[in-house]
């Protein structure tokens, strides 16, 4: 009998695997040059329950200039915050990641919410575009 | 044969057409994006006949829309069902008053062929947009703007009169000072209150000559930046700009591969002259810091005027011409342009302007005097529009990226220019138009009681219910 291919989603395998892919990515690299340069540029990736999956996963990415300097699922009652945060029920992020939903427009239009200074994150949309690519390029067991 | 055509045609001088008689351009506009088709379209011969129209479409529960030289690219120039008039037949320039500068003409009036009209004099319309092919009433409708808006305001700006047929097939003459409440729900109105069929333009005397300096920028806040000296030194007639793709191979962009390019930023600036005395290159140039100067060009004014006939005639030339247009215009805050800018130009790959061009035109908020013509507060300005050609079986793709454009702009506090491809919700509708709705939708209301005009594009009863239900 195989295993499934690919690492489960909020595991630490699954973020290391993720920083991984921002690491080798120059799409990455060329559109976040200026991300984190004279601010703080930590996200809060928030993947809430939905009918999709139960409870909640909060993915903290420590980024500055084209690099991730650590990715973490943080623990339950871990009360951590970023600078920015990006809040989707799960339902959403599936179809971000999956390429059915483009993350600017789910951006522009509300559906994926955001605290912090959106007009600096709306600086910065390729870098977040690019960032997304690297989480959706993990193969991952949902 | 439509038993409402010749009860109609009765009533008109004008001529009444059948479906079987239409041609092909009467199903669309420039944009290719909607195709109607009208029960009857119409070429009316006198103001009167679009006031008879507007009565007979009443009686007999049909709507009444108007289509010049159709270079809308939303659900405007275009019928489904109703009545279409066709309002190039009333394009007579009726009288010229050389000492008071003003033109008379029929809303159906090109203007290109008004300015032909008026060279011998030396007289021309203050604001003039780069595609001469399009009617006075049809600019008019959208506020018409050019590279002499940032002194001069928008082509709506610079009317003196106009005659006016309203919803309920009323013919009325208004202005800035006559019957104003209708003259500025008519500017920049969308043909949704009343139809232009005349028009007062105020003309101004110019100089034969000119000289324009192409100059080229590497960075775009460079470019803004002398963009901004240049509308406040006093002495240019005309600015224009682009942004000129040079790509430079392929990158990922949501990890496909794409061209993509290094972005300059032409600037053409011009001045008008006298024979003999040509203006002071160093003097004009003088605090402005391009990458390059690359030409200067001297050219009588019509052929200034006429400067983009080529480049238009070549896109026609090669076919792109009936490709779909959803040209994504949008006048942005200056504090936000760059940045807006900055994010846009980097995923717009260069084959998408094939046929096309990203245009940039600095401009000066205050100049306008428009309700309608909606922009952004402040004094400094930037319109930028991204006006591709794209073969149709591409359109869904490229759709995404320039509903994103459209969206990030308003998010930047960005005004979209609405004669370019729309597709608001009835709340983005309400947002554009902002403290201006509803005095907007209380003009339609006067007006046009029974939503005649123009139906399909701009949403009033939608609107008024979403505000409703919150």
């Amino acid at each position: 009998m195989s295993r499934p291919a690919g690492i489960r989603f909020g595991t630490p395998q699954w973020a290391e695997a993720f920083a991984a892919q921002v690491a080798q990515s120059s799409e990455y690299r060329n559109a976040a040059a200026a991300w984190g340069k004279g601010f703080d540029g930590s996200i809060l990736l928030v993947f809430e329950a939905d009918a999709n999956r139960a409870g909640v996963e909060r993915l903290r990415l420590a980024l500055a200039e084209g690099r991730c300097d650590g990715a973490a699922f943080l623990a339950p009652g871990d009360s951590s915050r970023a600078a920015f945060e990006l809040q989707a029920p799960f339902g959403l992020w599936r179809e971000v990641l999956d390429g059915r939903t483009l993350a600017a427009t789910a951006i522009l239009t509300g559906r994926l919410r955001v605290v912090g200074e959106k007009l600096t994150l709306l600086r910065h949309t390729a870098a977040h575009r690019a960032l997304l690519h690297c989480a959706a390029s993990v193969e991952t067991i949902w | 044969m439509d038993r409402l055509s010749s009860a109609l045609q009765d009533r008109l001088q004008g001529v009444v057409f059948t479906p079987d008689q239409f041609v092909a351009e009467y199903l669309t506009n420039f944009g290719q994006i909607h195709h109607w088709t009208p029960r009857l379209v119409v070429r009316p011969a006198r103001a009167d006949d679009v006031a008879e129209t507007i009565r007979f479409a009443r009686a007999h529960g049909l709507k009444v829309s108007t289509r010049g030289s159709a270079h809308s690219q939303s659900e405007l120039a275009i019928s489904d069902g109703g009545i279409l008039l066709d309002m190039r037949s009333l394009g007579r320039v009726l009288s010229v008053d050389q000492d008071g500068e003003t033109v008379d003409v029929e809303s159906g009036v090109v203007w290109r062929d008004l300015v032909h009209h008026l060279k011998r004099w030396n007289l021309f319309p203050r604001v003039l947009t780069n595609n001469l092919g399009v009617t006075v009433g049809g600019t008019l409708s959208v506020a018409g703007i050019g590279v002499a808006s940032f002194r001069h305001g928008s082509q709506g700006d610079n009317v003196v009169e106009l005659d006016v047929v309203t919803g309920t097939g009323d013919l009325v003459t208004c202005g800035p000072d006559r019957e104003p409440e209708l003259f500025w729900s008519v500017i920049a109105g969308l043909g949704q209150v009343g139809l232009i069929t005349r028009a007062r333009l105020a003309l101004r005397k110019a100089k034969p000559l000119t000289r324009t300096y192409y100059l080229l920028y590497d960075d775009v806040r460079k470019f803004l930046e002398d963009s901004r000296i240049a509308m406040d030194a006093g002495h240019w007639d005309h600015l224009e700009s682009w942004a000129s793709p040079c790509p430079q191979g392929t990158k990922p962009v949501g990890g496909r591969r794409q061209v993509f390019a290094r972005w300059f930023y032409p600037f053409h600036l011009t001045v008008e002259f006298e024979p003999g005395s040509p203006p002071d290159d160093e003097r004009l140039l003088r605090g402005l810091s391009p990458y390059e100067k690359l030409y200067v060009d001297d050219k009588p004014m019509i052929d200034f005027l006429e400067r983009l006939v080529p480049i238009f005639e070549l896109w026609k030339k090669a076919g792109t011409w009936e490709h779909v247009h959803p040209w994504m215009e949008t006048v942005l805050p200056w504090d936000t342009a760059g940045d807006y800018i900055d994010q846009v130009l980097p995923d717009l790959p260069p084959g998408m302007l094939i046929g096309g061009h990203v245009l940039l035109w600095p401009a000066k908020g205050p100049s306008s005097r428009s309700r309608l013509f909606m922009r952004p507060p402040g004094e400094n300005l930037v319109g930028f529009g991204i006006l591709p050609a794209i073969p149709p079986r591409h359109w869904s793709k490229v759709r995404p990226l320039l509903d994103n454009a459209s969206r990030l702009s308003t998010l930047l506090g960005g005004k979209r220019y609405l004669s370019g491809w729309i597709d608001f919700t009835p709340e983005e509708w309400r947002a554009h138009f902002g403290a201006q709705w509803d005095s907007f939708a209380a003009a339609k209301k006067r007006w046009d009681p029974e939503g005649l005009l123009n139906p399909g594009f701009v949403p009033f009863d939608a609107t008024t219910a979403a505000a409703t239900v919150r």
